[in-house]
Order: C-alpha cells, then sequence, then structure tokens
C-alpha cells in the first residue's frame, strides 16, 4: 500500500457562524487544532464565517478516514466555540504612528533568498549572512545603549536552555502549552545508551519510541529573555529599582504560522526588564516607548505603535487573562509594514503588575511584591521589517543607519 | 438605589483593605488586580442591561465608582 503522505480537500460547516469581526483571532488558531492542516480559507457570507475550506495531509489512506475527518470537524467547532466566540471585538488603539508614510519595497523571503542573504534551515528556521547580520548588530547596539542609559541598567547573559521548574513558578503551560519546546535528552543509565543503540542502529535512525527513553524533562527551550531575569531575582528583596537588559535566543512552536524571517521557531531577542513600584515600572516602559519611536523616526522607519494581547491557549481564566490585558492596555506592540497589506509586530512594551512579583516572591522594600514590566525587541522582525522598507542596497539606506552600520567594527 | 450606589456596594464587596473614595482610581492603587475588570464588565452588563462592546471596552471607564456610575448613566441614556 502507498504510505506516502496525501493531501485532501475537506470543507467544515461551522455549528456556531463567526463574527468577520474575529476572523483574525481565528485565523491565528486554525494551525493549532491539528498537525494535518497544511492550509486554510475562510469561507463568509455577509458579515460571517459559517465554514472553512482545510487543505488536509494524512499520513495515509487509512488516517483519511471519515473518523478521522469528523473528530477534525468536532475540534474546529470546539476551538470556536471556546476560544473564539468567547473573545470580544476590540476596535484599534493607535498610540503612536510614524511621522514618516514609508511604503515597504518588494522585497520578500524569497528575494532574501534568491540574493543569497539569508536561507532556511528547516520549519521555523532561517540563517542569514551580509548585509542582515550588520544591521542586526547595529540595531542590537542602539537598543542595548537606550537600555543601558537608563538609572542603573544593568546587562546580563542569560542560558539558551531554562529549568521547566521556573516556567511552572508562573504557570506557563497553563497560558501557552502551545508554543513549549521541552528538551529531550537520553536517561543517564548504560542499559538505556545500549538499547538506544541498538534500536538506532536496526532502525538506521532515531527509533518512533525514542522518548520511552528519555526520562528527563526538566529543561525546556526559553520562549523568551525575561523569564531568565525574575528567576535570577526570585525569593530576593529588591534594595532599590532595578532595570535589566539581556538578549539571547528565544525558542516558540508557532506552528505552520512560520514564515521567513517574520515568525520563527528560533529567533534572537533584545529584552529590557523593570521591577519595582508600580509608578517606576510604568514611567520606564513610557520612557523606553519614547526613545524607541524616536529610533524608528531615525532609522526611516514607518509603523505605528498600538494596543495588543497575548495569544493565550483558552481555558476560561486565559480568556479573562486576554480580555482584561486588552481593556487594561498592558501590551503595546509596534508594528512596520512589510508590503502592501500586512504589518510585522517588531517590539512589544507589557505590563504585568505584580503577576511575577508573586509567583517570583520578589519583593519591594518593606516586603510588597515588585510590580514588573518589559520591552521585547524581536531582532530578526526588525532588520526584515527594515530591508522591506529600505532594500539590500547600502548605499540607499538612511545616513544614519549606514554610518552606524559602518562603525559596527570599530566598537 | 441608584447605580452609584451599586456600583459601590459590589466593589466594596471586593475592596475589603478600605473604604473605597468614588474617585479613587483602583488599579492606580492596586486594590484590585486587572483581571478583575471583566468581572466588571460582566456585572454592568448583567446588573443594568447595558451592552458593553467595541470602544465601550475601556479601562477608563471601570477605573472607579464615579467613572462607572457615569458611563452607565451615559449608555442608559442613549
Amino acid at each position: 500500500m502507498d504510505s506516502s503522505p496525501k493531501e485532501g480537500y475537506m470543507r467544515v460547516i461551522l455549528k456556531m457562524p463567526v463574527p468577520a469581526q474575529l476572523a483574525q483571532e481565528l485565523e491565528k488558531r486554525l494551525y493549532y487544532v491539528a498537525d494535518e492542516i497544511r492550509s486554510f480559507k475562510l469561507i463568509r457570507q455577509q458579515d460571517e464565517i459559517h465554514a472553512l475550506d482545510l487543505i488536509c495531509e494524512w499520513g495515509n489512506e487509512a488516517d483519511e478516514s471519515p473518523l478521522k475527518q469528523e473528530r477534525l470537524r468536532d475540534k474546529i467547532n470546539e476551538l470556536i466555540r471556546n476560544d473564539v466566540l468567547s473573545l470580544r471585538v476590540f476596535p484599534k488603539k493607535v498610540l503612536w504612528r510614524s511621522p514618516l508614510k514609508r511604503r515597504a519595497k518588494n522585497c520578500s523571503f524569497a528575494a532574501l533568498k534568491d540574493a543569497g542573504v539569508a536561507f532556511s534551515c528547516g520549519e521555523g528556521l532561517v540563517g542569514f549572512g551580509e548585509p542582515l547580520i550588520s544591521l542586526s548588530d547595529y540595531f542590537d547596539r542602539r537598543l542595548r545603549s537606550l537600555a543601558m542609559s537608563m538609572p542603573g541598567c544593568r546587562e546580563y547573559r542569560y542560558p539558551t536552555l531554562i529549568p521547566t521548574r521556573v516556567l511552572e513558578t508562573f504557570r506557563y503551560f497553563e497560558s501557552f502549552p502551545q508554543f513549549a519546546f521541552f528538551v529531550a535528552r537520553l536517561h543517564n543509565d548504560l542499559d538505556v545508551y545500549r538499547s538506544f543503540l541498538h534500536e538506532y542502529q536496526e532502525n538506521h535512525g532515531i527509533p518512533d519510541g525514542l522518548f520511552s527513553h528519555c526520562h528527563s524533562h526538566d529543561l525546556c527551550l526559553s520562549p523568551t529573555m525575561c523569564y531568565h531575569t525574575y528567576q535570577q531575582f526570585q525569593r530576593q528583596e529588591l534594595e532599590r529599582d532595578t532595570i535589566v537588559t539581556s538578549k539571547g535566543k528565544s525558542f516558540r512552536f508557532e506552528s505552520r504560522y512560520s514564515s521567513g524571517l517574520e515568525r520563527l521557531w528560533d529567533f534572537t531577542i533584545r529584552e529590557i526588564v523593570f521591577l519595582g513600584r508600580r509608578e517606576f515600572v510604568l514611567e520606564s516602559r513610557q520612557a523606553f516607548m519614547k526613545r524607541a519611536f524616536a529610533l524608528m523616526v531615525e532609522f526611516e522607519v514607518g509603523g505605528c505603535c498600538e494596543v495588543a494581547s497575548d495569544y493565550f491557549f483558552a481555558t476560561p481564566e486565559t480568556t479573562l487573562k486576554l480580555l482584561s490585558q486588552r481593556i487594561m492596555e498592558h501590551k503595546y506592540e509596534l508594528r512596520v509594514p512589510i508590503d502592501g497589506s500586512r504589518s510585522l509586530a517588531v517590539a512589544s512594551f507589557n505590563f504585568h503588575e505584580t503577576f511575577f512579583g508573586e509567583a517570583f516572591l520578589i519583593k519591594r522594600r518593606g516586603g510588597e511584591s515588585a510590580w514588573s514590566g518589559c520591552v521585547g525587541f524581536g531582532l530578526e522582525r526588525l532588520v526584515y521589517a527594515f530591508v522591506c522598507q529600505h532594500g539590500l542596497d547600502a548605499k540607499r539606506w538612511p545616513k544614519a543607519v549606514r554610518d552606524g552600520v559602518a562603525q559596527n567594527h570599530d566598537v | 438605589m441608584n447605580a452609584k450606589d451599586e456600583i459601590r456596594n459590589f466593589l466594596q464587596e471586593h475592596v475589603r483593605s478600605c473604604k473605597l473614595e468614588d474617585s479613587q482610581d483602583i488599579f492606580a492603587e492596586g486594590l484590585v488586580s486587572s483581571m478583575f475588570v471583566m468581572q466588571l464588565v460582566v456585572m454592568v452588563e448583567q446588573k443594568f442591561g447595558i451592552s458593553v462592546e467595541g470602544a465601550d471596552l475601556n479601562r477608563d471607564h471601570f477605573r472607579s465608582i464615579e467613572a462607572m456610575a457615569a458611563f452607565v448613566t451615559r449608555k442608559q441614556s442613549r
């Protein structure tokens, strides 16, 4: 029997139609429903989405059974009932808009590949060379300088791996199970090594039952830098308001939403964390935003900053979190146009109240929980957004960027 | 009981640490967590028969007894 994967079309009629204003919310969740979904199209009727057309890849013919298709239909309808229809429609709220009306050039990841400056290393994984390396280094240098110019800011380097128990400290897996990357290794035991090797040789590759040999799940790939900072200050009483910056690799499983340099499973963040009094955290976030916007103007990058929310995996509690985050404006995103119709979030500016202070027992003087906030810039996204607006030819870049990149090797 | 009294009673049930002033900002003073804002949204919808949608979903309408009462009155008069 032919066991090669087969693609098939199926239509899913929605039990409850989705208002067109929630289309984006539906779109950003669909690929997490099942690995088989390769692509989808929303079928609209007036102001509602009433069906979905899916292209699915089935493992083999037996899998493409009516039962499996029926289960997929059920899962999509469950997603809509639990995750999408429980949301409310928020109007777009813009805090800042760049005075520069830049139009994105005709750039794409395919063009970067054709030019030999970037290449795909696998789903969600991208490598790149010059001039993107220089741009990334320069942007990071400027962002680091902004952070280090803030009173008392200290820089740290953190490991790529993070203990699973750190993520459990603030119930990460209940909010974002879909993003988690666990680090597997063979259990430290001679019998396990022998048995693995035997199966590996028999199988001519990694055996299907690999995880029966991996007893450890005590490490994850870090989803962002700031979690390391909270761990660093765990069970401490802060002597003063604190600012920490770091740069490092971050990892999130973005399913089939991964796309070129726009959305990676493995990416780099420059992060700045504020810890201490409420006013200090909010004022620091505000001050950093102001400086970041000025930097965008200096780089001649058009865009805007708007109220946003995280994509929490839906439970009654996380839906409440998402709605509250949005109403209270605890998250802002800096978005940059990358083509005629789409924009990319290159940074976020977040306020967490005492959520992390309470979870990690970080106290202020006097014993009250510390407030926290953070700023995160996705460096690959910033670089990609810049070349979408200015192209790859350095001679056509704004003078400030050209000069700054030229100085990379002098600093 | 008028809207302001009902809102005051509801909030005071959840804020035990002090007697609330009508103009007191419950979020800025850390008297409740931000998650509480959704309880307030649902409460005004159910208690006063109004619908809170779109631009109404704004923290400024929910930050104090005074702000909520004004918001409810405005919605009811439409």
